[in-house]
């Protein structure tokens, strides 16, 4: 009996690890799941978001090649409103799904996002040194005395023109050169009536002319403190939208509703001149065929008391975000973008990208002279302009007062009086900033 | 070779039963583990489509959401008073260009925000002027535009709004769409004065489905003329499929829930939702060899069922060959019983059949031997009365004779040899008349023999001599009686026809712990088969013959007991009686060495 009571148990034990051997093998399948979703690990890949595929998207190609470290990065272009709205929509719902690693932001509309999401960007003193940099890049880029923004471009503005349109309307480079915005419509006028070409194309949507004429006088939509509208009274603003007005009324303006059909407007050889941030050089220079008619004058300036002939436009700069990578994208930036020298001889030469780094404007490249603008030694121009930008506070509003000042900007045309236009702007601007 | 058969045959209980086991488990296990499977297929492929046709009508409703939200937007586009003078008006100044600019873009602004998803607004008026909403989705000029195919069917359909694939080509910058067509027409004189784009990218459009699949379950879009304009596989958008189309036709016409087809090669399940409104079918195609594949990890099902099938496979070896065994033990100590010995009793050990069985085999074996016993003790019995009665049968003739040659002697005046040959008779007659199981010593027997070879010679004359040679120290050991004397008549009758005299030798000599008497005479000599055959002659003495002997000692002693003869022609006989040294008191001594293996042995005899 004792031996048939062992004899069981070990049979019983027998089952027992067959049991436990089976659910072993089964259970080996569970445990592989976890480990993915660490939201802390660093991603492998680095993306950026920019929008100009001609230039800034270019100078980030760039920027890939000559970083030394084997880097997964990802450029994904975004139009600049999509940009905006999509860091608005992911940086105030706090996910940070699905956010860049680097973004672009125009330097006009940075201090919004600095100071609506102080916590979304990344501080990056640790990987640049700031001083390397033009020192109006600095304010819009910095908050609260730490630097978030990597100063990409400068903006400065030229006035790019079509050489032999304005030789046969019998003007020089000279006639061009340090001229006020009334003498520009005189010699549009002049361009349009001989020639038969428009001289500007305009964006009604954009008033980024205006924020051209009213930054070479030192002013802006707000006031120094960057908060305080500064609309009725603004000497400079109300030059701006004289001037506005007259080119309108000189009928030389070619109005354009998107970005595509700007670049097709002079494309095509259909205006004459086109005051911009530098920047657009890119995109004229795209048109091969017009190679050597173009060439690059001071922006003009408001005929007044402090106005300078240089002016910014649409700089930006690249930020880091506060998320997972952050640390590989700014030591990528601070690499390149932030003490590259060479880096920015080929930005120049090949993208014409004109970057604020100061060191690099030492360099070769910059002294070139290129050939589609004549010879003219652009880089080194702007270079020089780049010097006499008066610095102001964009503040957090630009754009939305711009929207308003765009609706005021119809009814002057309309001829509703420009005292009346500017003053229900600032009411507007006040009421909508409250 | 007949060790293997061996080995084969004493496990062919245990082969069958493990065979049979083997067999069973094997096909039972394959079975259930191929019935699971296919039931989980099964079940597998009807919650598939379930929930898939859940995720069409999802999908289904997103583009319906989709084709609500353009029919919306063109109408308010057409409504929209503002837009069609601004369409319709040709500009003159840049302030009157200007204007129209920027109202028009307000107004279409106001349109867009209500816009849900990804798509792009674009309005082109007759004037080639064009407002885009996303330039960067689709950087389109108004003239590019104006002269795409997509603007021609529109304008010969203006009452519609149709759906058009234009593939990634140079116009849409390398990424295909679908575009939303609808002409803008004044009521009155159908005059067409612009055109409402409402493109949206493949890339946007699958983000209405792109969440529901996965790898071997895909979605697709498939326009009423069979193109593939948007799917999760990029290889496929673009392309023509006419089968596709057919299926997705039949599936709706027949309101089937799924078909099963082979679809690009695969053998795929086909779920489809039709948009009437957008001239488009959804499919949703589903790999069934992926899927499933994914599902049932037929590695994972086959190893378990393999750990299990040996497992069962070493229990049943285990347990079967335990019962096995005991049992081909039991038969095989049964079988060879037969051959050797029935006193030993099968071992008890093994399963509690087996020694059941064991138990029962022995006991019968004990019974078996009891009732053996009984017989061979009234055999013995049996046969010691018949020597006994052999042996009381003084041959009367014997008797005769010596009578009548003391007659003679008397008559002759030999008076001494007369009294020698009574006296010899007197022993002669008292030894065979006592009981046969009686033994006497050495001594007396050799006696015995003078005494009746003196008989014979007086008898026939001295021409056969008798010499004996008795070892002294064996003539205390006893031995039966009449052992001897029938060896010595035997050859006094028999062995000296052709030759009329010689020598007869009686020997006796302990020899390896046994007693041994020879006799031995020169005369004849014979077949040893004719002393067999001498039954039927009568004795001279006694009852008993040569034959008895033999017979008798083996009774008496045992196996390795008993006489042996060999004989040759013209030289002689020899006979060899080989005894146990017996002392004294004998009986018991002999009783007692009688083994029960040469009782059952000699009983074969019989």
């Amino acid at each position: 009996m004792k031996e048939f009571q062992w004899k069981k148990s070990r049979l019983f034990a027998f089952a027992l690890l067959t049991l436990i051997v089976l659910a072993a093998c089964s259970s080996d399948e569970e445990s592989g799941a976890s480990g993915e979703g660490d939201p802390e690990e660093d991603p492998d890949t680095i993306t950026a978001w920019a929008w100009d595929p001609n230039f800034n998207i270019a100078a980030l190609e760039i920027a890939e090649e000559s970083y030394d470290e084997d880097i997964d990065f990802e450029i994904i272009e975004n139009a600049q409103d999509d940009i905006v709205s999509k860091l608005n929509t992911g940086l105030s719902s706090g996910t940070m799904k699905g956010m860049p690693n680097i973004v672009l932001i125009e330097d006009q509309r940075a201090q919004s996002f600095l100071q609506s999401y102080p916590d979304a960007f990344f501080p990056i003193d640790d990987y640049i040194n700031p001083d390397d940099f033009a020192a109006y890049k600095l304010a819009p880029t910095s908050l609260d005395d730490k630097q978030y923004g990597l100063p990409f471009d400068t903006g400065v503005t030229g006035l790019f023109f079509r050489t032999d349109y304005l030789e046969e309307a019998g003007y020089s480079m000279e006639d061009l050169t340090d001229i006020t915005w009334e003498e520009y419509i005189e010699i549009g006028r002049d361009v349009n009536e001989t020639t038969g070409k428009d001289m500007i194309s305009l964006d009604p949507n954009d008033l980024g002319i205006l924020r051209v004429m009213i930054q070479s006088a030192g002013e802006w939509y707000v006031d120094e403190d960057g908060t305080t509208v500064n609309i009725e009274g603004n000497e400079p603003l109300r030059k701006a939208f004289e001037n506005y007005k007259a080119m309108m009324e000189a009928d030389f303006v070619k109005a354009n509703s998107d970005w595509s059909q700007f670049i097709s407007a002079f494309n095509s050889g259909d205006v004459a001149t086109v005051p911009s941030g530098n920047w657009i050089g890119a995109s004229i220079e795209a048109e091969e065929s017009q190679a050597g008619d173009w060439a690059v004058a001071p922006i003009p300036r408001l005929d007044m008391e402090g106005a300078v002939n240089a002016s910014n436009q649409g700089g930006s700069s690249f930020y880091v975000l506060n998320i997972p990578g952050k640390e590989k994208a700014a030591e990528f930036l601070g690499k390149t973008f932030g003490e590259n020298e060479e880096f920015y001889q080929e930005l120049v030469n090949d993208v014409g990208a004109l970057g604020t780094y100061t060191p690099a404007s030492d360099g070769e490249a910059y002294q070139a002279g290129n050939d589609f603008f004549g010879g003219q030694s652009l880089i080194s121009d702007f270079s020089t302009w780049v010097e006499d930008i008066p610095s102001v506070n964009y503040g957090m509003h630009t754009y939305s007062i711009e929207d308003i000042l765009a609706a005021e900007m119809q009814n002057y045309l309309k001829g509703k009086s420009l005292d009346d236009a500017l003053a229900d702007a600032q009411a507007q601007a006040e009421a909508q900033l409250k | 070779m007949k060790k293997l058969l061996n080995i084969l045959q004493y496990n062919n209980l245990f082969i069958k039963m493990f065979l049979v086991m083997v067999i069973s488990i094997i096909s039972v296990s394959l079975l259930i583990t191929f019935s699971t499977i296919r039931m989980s297929n099964n079940l597998f492929m009807d919650t598939f489509s379930i929930t898939n046709t859940k995720v069409l009508n999802q999908i289904k409703q997103q583009f319906e959401q989709f084709s609500y939200s353009v029919v919306v937007t063109s109408m308010d586009v057409e409504n929209n008073a503002t837009i069609k003078r601004m369409l319709t008006e040709e500009y003159v100044s840049s302030i009157d260009a200007s204007t129209s600019f920027y109202s028009i873009k307000k107004q279409m602004e106001k349109l867009y925000s209500d816009r849900p998803n990804e798509a792009n607004m674009i309005i082109l008026g007759e004037n080639e002027r064009l407002f885009n909403m996303k330039y960067v989705n689709w950087s389109v000029s108004g003239d590019d535009l104006m002269d795409h195919r997509i603007t021609k069917n529109t304008k010969e359909n203006p009452n519609q709004i149709l759906y058009q694939f234009v593939d990634g080509g140079e116009i849409t910058n390398s990424s295909a769409m679908v575009v939303a067509t609808k002409a803008l027409t004044e009521r009155s004189t159908n005059h067409i004065y612009g055109y409402l784009y409402i493109p949206i990218r493949e890339l946007d459009l699958r983000g209405f489905y792109d969440d529901y699949t996965s790898h071997g379950n895909s979605v697709m879009l498939v326009n009423g003329s069979g193109k593939i304009i948007s799917s999760d596989d990029e290889e496929l958008i673009g392309q023509d499929s006419p089968d596709l189309l057919k299926l997705a036709e039949e599936t709706e016409e027949q309101s089937l829930e799924y078909q099963e087809a082979n679809v690009f090669g695969k053998d795929q399940l086909v779920l489809t939702s039709a948009l009437p409104a957008l001239d488009l079918y959804i499919v949703n195609l589903v790999d069934q060899e992926l899927v499933i594949h994914n599902l049932v990890n037929t590695k994972e099902i086959v190893l378990i069922s393999t750990v299990i099938v040996l497992l069962a496979l070493v229990v049943v070896f285990i347990i079967s060959r335990r019962v096995t065994n005991s049992i081909s033990r039991l038969v095989k100590q049964i079988s060879n019983m037969a051959k050797y010995d029935f006193s030993k009793p099968v071992k008890v050990n093994g399963g509690y059949e087996a020694r059941k069985i064991a138990n029962a085999f022995n006991y019968m074996l004990n019974e078996l031997q009891e009732h053996v016993d009984v017989l061979m003790k009234s055999q013995r019995k049996q046969r010691k009365s018949e020597l006994e009665a052999l042996q009381h049968q003084i041959n009367p003739h014997f008797l005769y004779n010596t009578l009548t040659s003391v007659k003679l002697l008397v008559k002759d005046g030999k008076n001494e040899a007369a009294f020698e040959t009574i006296d010899a008779l007197i022993p002669l007659l008292q030894n065979a008349l006592g009981n046969v199981d009686e033994t006497i010593t050495v001594e007396q027997e050799v006696e015995n023999i003078k005494s009746y070879v003196l008989i014979n010679q007086t008898r026939y004359g001295d021409r056969i001599k008798v010499n004996s040679l008795i070892s002294p120290d064996c003539l205390h050991f006893h031995l039966p009686k009449l052992v001897i004397q029938p060896f010595i008549e035997n050859a006094f009758f028999h062995a000296f026809t052709d030759k009329k005299q010689g020598f007869i030798q009686i020997m006796i000599a302990q020899r390896n712990d046994k007693l041994v008497c020879e006799v031995i005479d020169t005369g004849d000599g014979m077949r040893i088969d004719r002393i067999e055959s001498k039954e039927g002659k009568r004795q001279l003495f006694s009852g008993i013959g040569v034959r008895n002997v033999h017979e008798r000692i083996q009774l008496l002693f045992g196996e390795e007991y008993g006489v042996e003869i060999s004989s040759e022609r013209k030289k002689g006989t020899e006979v060899k009686i080989i005894l146990p040294l017996l002392d004294g008191d004998s009986k018991d001594n002999t009783k007692s060495k009688n083994s029960t293996k040469s009782q059952y042995l000699d009983e074969g005899n019989f």
